[in-house]
């Protein structure tokens, strides 16, 4: 189909003109090595509910049911992007389908790999302009045997927040609920769970709350008008700015009810020419163009 | 020449072949080529100016650091120009409030954790070439370490750099935040061996120091068992900071260099550390202690102090210098397999050594299951052909078990040959696209990671001691 439009000179768009739903199946899940492949129309709860029955899971949570072509193509990450990173941190390899149909893979599937360019975390973001994602290889983690989130009501978050990323404790999630409130997520075995939230109740209080608490950063996350970026250390100044948000303050992104233009996620000039360049050498005939 | 030394002041520039020939290689000291000159930029500025002076005239240019890499992606092309970095050397800014730090290319690795150890944070990559290796050749190679399986490499640890372009414009990617719009250009970077420009200025993350360290040793008879232990502690839900391996042949090594004492008639040593809070710490170490024992480890030892936590890993960290104690010649492989594989492709590692007549020596990264196996040989009694024909064996079982060519080394010059085994014509054509896309003259840093005829046309040369690993500043893990 991509070469077909690549020969005649046809514009696609991946997701509405060439979706990836036929592309369903799990490929293979190497339990014992915790990685897995799957075909890139694979839906996120499909994929967890597999894994779950192993004891494992994928550690990306983004509101909603994306497909794990979009999950890479947009970049998309939830709460537990604190600990596990977005899904550049956790792609071991591709396999994509040029705009002219050419089929390369980059990457592996094995943990550690430094072989050839990083075309697996190149598409991260690339929101389906430069090729499309057919097949992809992730990294798992084991699921926690215990978790607790810890629910903390506050109008001074920049500081609680920085007491918190300054100590020792290692929540696998930490949501400012802007205005407000904090949730922090700690995940590991019942005794090292109970007590890092006696520790983290200790050093800046809260409650214990049900695990349905984070359905609420979800949901705030889904309806968010903008996304932006700000230095870790600028909080305050950046919770000053923002009306209704939901803030993930260990790397600097926030997700807002209100605009703030000064805080935009804007490309560089020569960076989009750059991407122009990567965008022209995949797909010549702009098949793939906006 | 004249043009650069104006720029770089001329005792910058330089062009004496005394002088040049330090240059001639990295850690891969099979390869060696004498630059047309030298560079030695102070700023981005400068850097660029040499870029645009090389991109001008059309001249080859490669970055240099430290030159401690093992894949010869330093190595200068004859005629060209070598743009080292080792005076852009200054930490720029440590901002703790964001838990990052901001540095220059050419800082060591190991002068980033000095910088804010004492405010109880650390850098988390560490190759074992950190005391002198820099952070720019880091990122050139996306180096690991015997820490990153549960920390991460280099990439997952950088989140902006200053780069410049071969055509010598100037590119800001990323910042302190993460997640930046568009496609993943920063994690490209990130392991294109210099061949996609050269950053100037880098901002790195900055981890908090756990609050527990526990290291244990475990003594296994055979490697199968310790491979067996592995499988069961990863199955068991348990991250590890670091998870290493050694052989018979690697511990023996070992005793006759620096006495590390490790348990007497061992097949293979474990060297599990564990970090963290400390109740799950404790909790886990017991579990790997257990584990350790039903796998059949006949001694466990536990350090919980850095001063015997240094003396379980002496051994560890000494075993590619102590080869020379059980060979005189040796080459190292850099190939990785799935985890589940170990006990299987070690077995072969063994069958291809009885069948070659060479030894084969193992100390490697268990977690993550990136080997690094030794071929030991003689190259005065003819068996260089020999060795490297074990070693490309091994490198083949590796990828017949799933694996990669290279887990931490890179490709560079050394393995640039061998990518068509694991990679197909498309694929290394596609790696073609985009280095085109950042480099349509073909300048910076020719000959690495994808291969070409005239390249491969050669062979590669023995192992040589490299001249920092003589002095005892680098060592290989």
């Amino acid at each position: 189909m991509l070469a077909a439009a690549h020969t005649e000179g046809r514009r696609l768009a991946i997701g509405e003109d060439l979706t990836t739903d036929g592309l369903d199946r799990i490929l293979e899940h190497e339990a014992g090595d915790l990685t897995c492949t799957v075909e890139a129309g694979v839906r996120l709860s499909t994929l967890q509910h597999a894994l779950a029955d192993h004891g494992q899971r994928l550690s990306l949570d983004p509101p909603g049911d994306p497909t794990v072509g979009a999950l890479l193509a947009r970049n998309l990450s939830g709460p537990l992007r604190h600990r596990f990173g977005a899904p550049r941190d956790l792609v071991l390899g591709v396999t994509l389908v040029l705009a002219d149909g050419t089929i390369a893979s980059a990457g592996g599937k094995v943990v550690k790999n430094v072989a050839g360019y990083d075309l697996a975390r190149l598409v991260c973001g690339s929101q389906g302009r430069l090729a499309l994602i057919a097949r992809v290889s992730l990294r798992l983690h084991p699921l926690p045997k215990a978790r607790q989130t810890l629910a903390i009501e506050t109008d001074d978050a920049g500081t609680v927040v920085r007491s918190l990323l300054g100590s020792q404790l290692q929540p696998s999630a930490l949501d400012v609920l802007h205005p407000g409130g904090i949730l922090v997520l700690f995940e590991g075995s019942p005794r090292a769970v109970a007590a890092q939230v006696a520790a983290a109740q200790g050093l800046v209080g809260g409650v214990e709350v049900d695990f349905g608490a984070w359905d609420v950063s979800r949901r705030r996350q889904a309806a968010a008008l903008e996304r932006i970026r700000f230095d870790p250390g600028l909080l305050e100044k950046t919770l000053h700015e923002l009306r209704n948000a939901v803030v993930r303050p260990a790397a600097g992104v926030a997700y807002s009810e209100n605009d703030m233009p000064s805080n935009r996620l804007l490309q560089g000039e020569i960076e989009k020419l750059l991407v122009e360049r990567i965008r022209s050498e995949l797909d010549p005939n702009g098949v793939l163009a906006a | 020449m004249l043009e650069l030394s104006r720029v770089l002041g001329a005792e910058h520039v330089i062009t004496e072949p005394e002088q040049l020939r330090v240059y001639e290689c990295d850690g891969l000291t099979g390869h060696r080529a004498i630059p047309e000159l030298v560079a030695l930029p102070a700023s981005t500025e400068e850097v660029q100016a040499v870029v645009r002076a090389c991109h001008r005239d059309r001249i080859p240019f490669v970055a240099r650091g430290a030159g401690t890499g093992l894949s010869g992606g330093a190595t200068p092309l004859a005629g060209g120009v070598v743009i080292s970095l080792a005076r852009m050397n200054r930490i720029l800014e440590i901002d703790l409030g964001s838990q990052r730090i901001v540095v220059e290319p050419g800082v060591a690795n190991l002068e980033v954790t000095r910088a804010v150890a004492n405010d109880g944070y650390f850098y988390a990559p560490d190759p074992s070439s950190q005391q002198v290796c820099t952070i720019g050749g880091n990122v050139a190679e996306n180096s690991g370490g015997a820490h990153c399986l549960k920390n991460g490499f280099t990439v997952h640890h950088v989140t902006g750099v200053t780069l410049v372009l071969p055509d010598g414009e100037v590119v800001e990617l990323g910042g302190k935040s993460l997640d930046p719009e568009g496609p993943d250009l920063l994690g490209l970077i990130v392991g294109s061996e210099g061949t996609l420009g050269i950053v100037t200025s880098i901002t790195l993350r900055l981890v908090r120091s756990p609050e527990v360290v526990q290291t244990l040793l475990a003594g296994f008879e055979t490697t199968d068992a310790a491979g067996a232990a592995v499988s069961a502690i990863v199955a068991a839900g348990v991250l590890p900071a670091a998870l290493e391996m050694m052989d018979r042949l690697t511990i023996e090594a070992a005793e006759l260099a620096v006495a590390p004492g490790y348990p007497a008639g061992a097949g293979a040593v474990l060297l599990v550390e564990l970090d963290g809070v400390s109740d799950q710490v404790e909790e886990d170490a017991a579990e790997v202690e257990r584990i350790c024992a039903e796998c059949g480890a006949f001694e466990i030892r536990v350090a919980t102090n850095d001063l015997a936590r240094a003396l379980l890993w002496k051994g560890r960290k000494s075993a590619f210098a102590a080869m020379g104690r059980v060979a005189t010649d040796y080459y190292v492989q850099d190939g990785v397999v799935p985890r589940t594989r170990l006990p299987a492709v070690l077995r072969r590692i063994e069958e291809l050594s009885a069948t070659h007549g060479l030894r084969v020596g193992n100390v490697f990264h268990a977690g993550d299951g990136n080997l690094h196996p030794l071929v030991l040989y003689d190259a005065e009694r003819g068996e260089t052909e020999r060795a490297r024909d074990l070693a490309e064996a091994i490198l083949d079982a590796c990828l017949d078990a799933g694996g990669s060519l290279t887990g931490e080394h890179g490709v560079g010059m050394d393995k640039a040959c061998s990518m068509p085994r694991m990679f197909s014509e498309r694929d290394l054509e596609t790696f073609g696209r985009v280095r085109r896309a950042f480099d349509r003259d073909g300048l910076c840093n020719p000959g690495k990671v994808i291969p070409t005829p005239r390249l491969c046309g050669e062979v590669p040369g023995p192992y040589r001691v490299h001249p920092l690993e003589r002095m005892g500043v680098a060592e290989r893990l």
